[in-house]
């Protein structure tokens, strides 16, 4: 019997469209220490790691170590039927194929339950191993969001630069180049606004834009972000789950010679 | 010397003698290749057949005259002639004509230049003929002028000489006479009703026909006789080639016997004897036998009886090889020619009696076949076009010889200068040259040719009969030996073969196997598909050379059955202008009833529809009326009729049509040649009956399209439309029939009903659940159904489908029965099994799943196995080879208007090796591969290849939703109805499991650590080098033995595919080279070799076994 349930249910809405574009069908690995979900893309570029603690859940219960396939687009459309503020209960039985979503509206006037089929994924369990990043860089999440996106407009791919200084986000393309620097500001008014760089070494990276488009979805999670980075390894984007855990994306450099 | 030595080799060979086959299958662990004992077994038989072994000569004559060097590669040398008492017999293959001078003695004019025509032929005896025939001239007609006097035509004449030679830029011949001759002819217009009234026609004889088309623009101009007002002729039969009127004229058919009594030719001596004499030139050719005729001496015989025989014509076919350099494709001025290899067989044997390969350094001989080395590339070629002259081949066939082999040699010899390359036809003083031609016809689209003259011999490229004629998922030799022989063959990679070459001899050895191969495969084929024959017999009925078959359109072989049927009845052909028109309407399709039908349903087919539509109601050219001409010539009802499309045509009994009439001879010719074959009992004369009973019906059915095709000869809307429209009519009107006669309230047990009709068939359920009853339904109704229409018009009952599913417009299927006991096939019309613009996983299951529900009645079984197979596509578990989708690279990059898959992975390709990379014109083969969302389709696309090394994860969803879901939901969708197809077939249980591959490749890959699954329980092991987790550790060696077995399995399908491999390549104790792509073999042996390493690795991780 596995069972959890969350009282924010806005925060499974949240996720899944983290994710959802990204991966086409997931296995969530349930134990009694939370629930996980890791996997690569299709075409291996990028990896996402979720990490949701059970002392997170308002109850967690969770009598043997499963894993569910499920479908991220149905399970995308099912939570659409749940509303902004309903208690959201996920269950299974240990054997099952199918798993339950149940809705409960704040005032328990109404409670609905949606049951969506499991599938049965083989696949391999890849992960990143943790290291030492030269760079660690805090950012506000809707910033990155937005210096992402624009980007994309000028060119296919953005070279990050970190310094002591600050870090500097660049694109060149048929049109012409873009360059956003942002410098250390870790004396905001606001927490969520600073700008925290921690560095050992300065490092300048490549990435694709297209990948950090999907991967900023997740900035409804969280107000900030974290991206660790160190020369020719991947970068991560770390979004953290109030409370709870994190989202993590890992994404692999741009060598030079790659055109694509 | 080294000429003498190889010589020696490739007889020597014998010495250990070719042993005994029994043996030898026994043992497999000796045998060199199946191949290769093909080879020595056919030495073998012939050996005895022989008796003697065949003596080799030192050198090969190198002149360009013909020079019998080896009694086996010559000719049989000629029985002494005696032009005053002995006839000379041959069948001519190849009709063409120069421009010469007179010959005394010979009719035509005497001045100036003439045409003269040549027949090139052989012999019963196998001697090689040359027929020079004198006197014939080209011509044309117009209609005389209004009042033309006929004591003006020589003034006429001597105008339009004098007009024609004003006319002409440059005159190098000398010609002071254009027009020969100029007479009165009563003659009347194919086009249209005249009442039989001839009217006087001029007929206009030229020198040259050269001539003939600036003649026919100065009349059409307007041209002045003095005496007469200027005046536009219209002209007629301007645009006939000359080598059909002349065949025409002397009633000679392609591919017929000739006979030149005693006496009324010159025999040429090889030598100039007599230089002074103008009757007795030396010969200009090196066929064995040439002579001079007069155009109205020989006798042509209609190929009937007796003369319906075949010489026994030699047929060449070669394969060259190429070393090119790595990542680029061969190019003359840089890739040296390594080897080429000949096979020669005699028309109606079944073995080649000449079988070599030339090659560029040493070679270790093949048993059965000679061995030419060289060390050098020009000698190579040299000899070899020595070889060519000596052989002495009718036909040269091979495989895509038009478009790359002999354009290479021919650069190739250009670029090294080897004197006398040139010389490959049979003409002495002709050379070989190449040019480039744009072919377009509606049948094969438009294509670009490179076209070589070989005088006197026909180039039969099986590649282009293939393109012609069939239609294949893949057009590589081998995937076409596989189709049509079951046999392949090794398909080495270009690059390898320059290693190869720079081997040893025994690597040299390997490649002239595989060169030979190449060469043989083109004859087997030609023999297995009756190329020649067919061909032949296709000549002979339309009358027409045979060139003209491969290299024309359809409408040649129309206008010449046109024109000779024409002449009988004084009738000319308009030249007509080219001028597109407007479309019209096609036939009619009743709208299907779709369903699954478990119940017989009868097919009743019109029999030749379109040409009896037009002999039953005499529609043609000359029957052709309108409305003035009826009122003009007073026509009654009863004289003419109405077509269904509104256009006029006078009865029979006016005026016999000549389309009709040409019908009726090509019908009755049919029904005889089937009779006889019925009869025969010659399997080779079984052969050309039945290619001829194929040609006579092509050619009936040709004549409606000729009338339709406006950029045609001669087109004539009002006849096809007619035509069309007459179909139509009557396929309504069988219909109401069937359906006002096959009722309850007649008598019968059940309400017929007409399901689906198209063209000429119309499908009907007369409720019957027997299919003997329904047979007997069948004949019945479509008696009395034909007895409705006008004869020759005549209803078939053909065949019964039972069960039938009908699908949609010219897509079903259905058990086809002719008699009731048994059922013949399944027959499968317009479904993706025949189709090939998708992947081969998709005509497999179609056709399984249509072989459970229509011969074992299964529709559960059929279900199964289509969610079975979904459920193995989802899981990685199919075969790769059954995914791969092939298009033809037809355009460059940039002329491609959209990105397509194929063309972007081609560049791709070429990016990353480019000497692999498709060429223009292959088919790409490709593999849709996973890719993030958004990706464009046309990106996704990888080579299957690079697929399968890099374990490339595969978009299993595009090929259930693109690939297989449309074809599926088409044939079940009738059974288990539209809703219920789809959620049972493409959303059940069995999508739910997946099975998601790691690619090797991939950004991410070379940072991401795999973390080890437990061996037995597939838990994450926490730390690596170990095999199983602690909860398994007690079952360890239970596991291990299982993974053991495993790889044994695995080793031993490898071994088995392996092993398959060398057959095919045809060694034992080589490396296996060959990188076929169409062959499922090579994916399945690639892929168990991958699995074989990871097993091994797997086993690995147990440590070293210790105790």
């Amino acid at each position: 019997m596995f069972e959890a349930r969350l009282v924010q249910g806005a925060l499974w809405k949240k996720v899944i469209d983290a994710i959802k574009d990204l991966l086409t069908e997931a296995k969530w690995d349930c134990n009694s220490t939370g629930i996980t979900l890791q996997a690569m893309d299709s075409s291996h570029v990028s990896l996402v790691s979720l990490n949701l603690r059970a002392e997170g859940f308002d109850t967690f219960r969770c009598d043997r170590n499963l894993s569910m396939g499920i479908n991220l687009s149905s399970m995308s459309k099912i939570l659409k039927c749940a509303g902004n503020d309903d208690v959201i209960t996920i269950k299974t039985a240990d054997d099952a194929d199918t798993v339950t979503f149940v809705f409960e509206s704040q005032n328990n006037e109404k409670v609905s339950d949606y049951e969506i089929r499991l599938l049965d994924l083989d696949t391999e369990h890849l992960g990143i191993p943790e290291t030492e990043y030269s760079c660690v860089v805090k950012l506000p999440a809707g910033e990155f969001q937005r210096i992402c996106r624009d980007l994309s407009q000028i060119g296919e791919s953005v070279v990050i630069t970190c310094t002591k200084e600050g870090v500097q986000f660049s694109a060149s393309g048929d049109l012409g180049t873009g360059n956003i620097k942002l410098a250390q500001n870790a004396s905001a008014d606001k927490e969520e606004e600073a700008v925290v760089i921690e560095m050992n070494q300065a490092v300048t990276l490549t990435f694709a834009l297209r990948y950090l488009n999907f991967f900023t979805k997740a900035t409804p999670i969280s107000n900030q972000v974290t991206l660790s980075m160190s020369q020719d390894v991947p970068l991560v984007v770390e979004y953290k789950v109030a409370d709870m855990g994190y989202l993590r994306y890992y994404l692999a450099p741009k060598m030079e010679d790659q055109d694509d | 010397m080294d000429m003498k030595r190889s010589f020696g080799k490739g007889v020597t060979g014998n010495r250990n003698g070719p042993p005994n086959k029994k043996t030898r299958v026994q043992d497999e662990e000796e045998d060199p290749s199946a191949f290769e004992e093909e080879l020595a077994l056919m030495d073998e038989v012939e050996n005895e057949l022989a008796g003697d072994d065949v003596e080799m000569l030192d050198c090969m004559g190198s002149g360009p005259a013909y020079v019998s060097t080896s009694s086996k590669w010559s000719r049989p040398p000629v029985p002494p002639l005696n032009p005053k008492l002995d006839r000379i017999v041959f069948q001519q293959i190849d009709v063409d004509h120069y421009t010469g001078r007179h010959m005394p003695g010979m009719p035509g004019s005497t001045v100036g230049p003439v045409p003269i025509i040549r027949m090139f032929g052989v012999t019963m005896e196998g001697n090689s003929v040359l027929a020079h025939v004198h006197g014939f001239a080209p011509y044309f007609f117009v209609p005389a002028q209004p009042g033309f006097k006929e004591e003006h035509l020589g003034t006429f004449k001597d105008a339009l000489n004098n007009t024609v030679l004003k006319d002409m830029r440059s005159n190098k011949e000398g010609i002071n006479q254009t027009v020969l001759a100029v007479e009165m002819v009563s003659k009347e217009s194919i086009y249209g009703y005249h009442s039989n009234r001839k009217v006087p026609f001029l007929k206009i004889s030229m020198a040259i026909p050269r001539l003939i088309a600036p003649a026919k623009r100065l009349l059409e101009q307007g041209f002045q006789c003095p005496g007469y007002s200027q005046h536009g002729f219209q002209t007629y039969e301007t645009n006939i080639d000359f080598e059909i009127r002349f065949m025409v004229d002397s009633d000679v058919v392609g591919c017929n016997w000739i006979e030149v009594p005693p006496g009324k030719y010159n025999l040429r001596d090889k030598e100039n004897l007599s230089p002074n004499d103008p009757k007795h030139p030396p010969q200009k050719s090196r066929c064995q036998i040439e002579i001079d005729v007069s155009w109205e001496d020989f006798i042509s015989h209609n190929p009937e009886g007796e003369w319906s025989k075949v010489a026994p014509f030699r047929i060449l076919s070669f394969d060259i090889e190429c070393a090119g350099r790595k990542g680029v494709f061969p190019e003359p001025d840089k890739d040296p020619v390594i080897q080429i290899a000949n096979m020669v067989v005699k028309q109606g044997k079944t073995e080649p009696f000449i079988r070599n390969v030339f090659t560029l350094n040493t070679c270790a001989p093949v048993i059965g076949s000679q061995i030419h080395s060289f060390h050098k590339e020009d000698e190579l070629l040299a000899k070899w076009a020595a070889f060519i002259c000596e052989v002495d081949p009718d036909i040269i066939t091979g495989y895509n010889i038009q478009n790359f082999d002999l354009p290479y040699l021919l650069n190739r010899a250009k670029h090294l200068k080897v004197k006398n390359f040139v010389y490959l036809g049979r003409i002495i003083d002709t050379i070989s040259v190449l040019k480039e031609q744009t072919f377009q016809s509606r049948q094969m689209g438009k294509r670009e040719n490179k076209v070589i003259n070989i005088e006197g011999r026909v180039q039969f490229d099986l590649l282009q009969i293939l393109f012609r004629d069939y239609k294949l998922r893949s057009y590589t030799l081998n995937a076409v030996s596989y189709h049509f022989l079951q046999e392949q063959k090794e398909d080495v990679q270009h690059s390898i073969i320059t290693d190869l070459q720079n081997g040893n001899d025994q690597t040299r050895r390997r490649l002239a196997v595989y060169c030979m191969k190449d060469a043989i495969l083109p004859l087997r084929l030609l023999d297995k598909l009756m190329c020649v024959i067919n061909y032949m017999e296709m000549a002979r009925v339309t009358g027409v050379p045979l060139t003209y078959l491969l290299s024309r359109g359809q409408q040649i072989k129309v206008v010449s059955q046109l024109l000779r049927k024409a002449k009988e009845q004084d009738l000319v052909i308009p030249s007509h202008k080219v001028d597109p028109g407007e479309e019209y309407e096609g036939a009619t399709v009743i709208e299907p009833v779709k369903g699954y039908y478990d119940v017989p349903i009868a097919t009743l087919d019109f029999a030749s529809l379109y040409p009896s539509i037009m002999m039953a109601h005499n529609l043609c050219y000359t029957t052709l009326l309108n409305t003035s001409i009826i009122q003009k010539e007073g026509l009654t009802q009863d004289q003419y009729i109405k077509t269904p499309s509104g256009d006029y045509f006078v009865k029979a009994s006016q005026r016999k049509g000549l389309l009709p009439e040409i019908l009726e001879h090509l019908l009755s010719a049919r029904k005889k040649a089937k009779t006889d074959l019925k009869n025969e009992i010659d399997p080779f004369k079984k052969k050309v009956l039945d290619g001829r009973q194929l040609a006579l019906k092509i050619s009936a059915n040709s004549v409606y399209g000729f009338t339709g095709a406006q950029v045609g000869k001669l087109p004539c809307l009002e006849i096809s439309q007619s035509v069309t429209a007459f179909g139509r009519m009557m396929i309504e009107q069988t219909k109401n029939h069937v359906e006002e006669r096959y009722t309850v309230e007649n008598g019968y047990r059940y309400n017929a009903k007409v399901i689906y009709g198209d063209t000429d068939s119309v499908m009907v359920k007369f409720g019957e659940e027997k299919i003997q009853e329904t047979m007997k339904l069948g004949h019945e109704a479509a008696e009395y159904i034909s007895s409705k229409f006008v004869d020759p018009i005549k209803l078939e009952f053909e065949k019964v489908y039972f069960p039938y599913l009908l699908i949609n417009k010219k897509r079903y299927a259905g058990l086809f029965w002719t008699n009731p006991q048994k059922y013949d096939k399944m027959d499968c019309k317009g479904i993706e099994t025949v189709r090939r613009d998708n992947c081969r996983l998709v005509a497999n299951l179609i056709n399984t799943c249509l072989q459970l529900l229509l011969i074992d009645r299964n529709p559960n079984g059929a279900v199964e196995h289509a969610k079975q197979t979904i459920s193995d596509l989802l899981c990685n578990r199919v075969d790769i080879s059954n995914l791969v989708i092939t298009k033809e690279l037809t355009k460059t990059d940039g002329e491609y208007a959209g990105k397509q898959a194929h063309v972007e992975l081609a560049h791709r390709i070429r990016k990353r090796d480019p000497g692999s990379a498709p060429q223009l014109g292959d088919r790409v083969p490709y593999i849709i591969i996973a890719a993030p969302k958004g990706t464009a389709a046309y990106m996704k696309s990888e080579d299957p290849i690079f697929v399968l090394e890099n374990n490339i994860p595969i978009d299993t969803q595009y090929y259930l939703e693109n690939q297989l879901s449309k074809p599926l939901l088409r044939i079940f969708e009738p059974i288990l109805g539209e809703k219920k197809a789809e959620s049972i077939l493409l959303k059940g249980e069995h999508t739910r499991t997946k099975t998601v591959t790691t690619s090797k490749i991939g950004g991410l890959m070379a940072f991401a650590k795999k973390r080890s699954n437990c061996v037995g329980c597939k838990s994450v092991l926490d730390r690596e080098g170990i095999a199983v987790c602690k909860h398994c550790q007690t079952k360890e060696s239970e596991i291990y033995q299982k993974e053991v077995s495993h790889l044994q399995s695995l080793e031993e399908k490898f071994s088995r595919l392996w092993t398959q491999c060398q057959r095919c390549t045809g060694s034992l104790h080589e490396d296996v080279l060959c990188t076929s792509r169409d062959c499922p073999i090579f994916y399945m042996r690639k892929k168990v070799q991958k699995d074989l390493g990871d097993q091994d690795k797997l086993l690995e991780r147990f440590g070293p076994p210790s105790w």
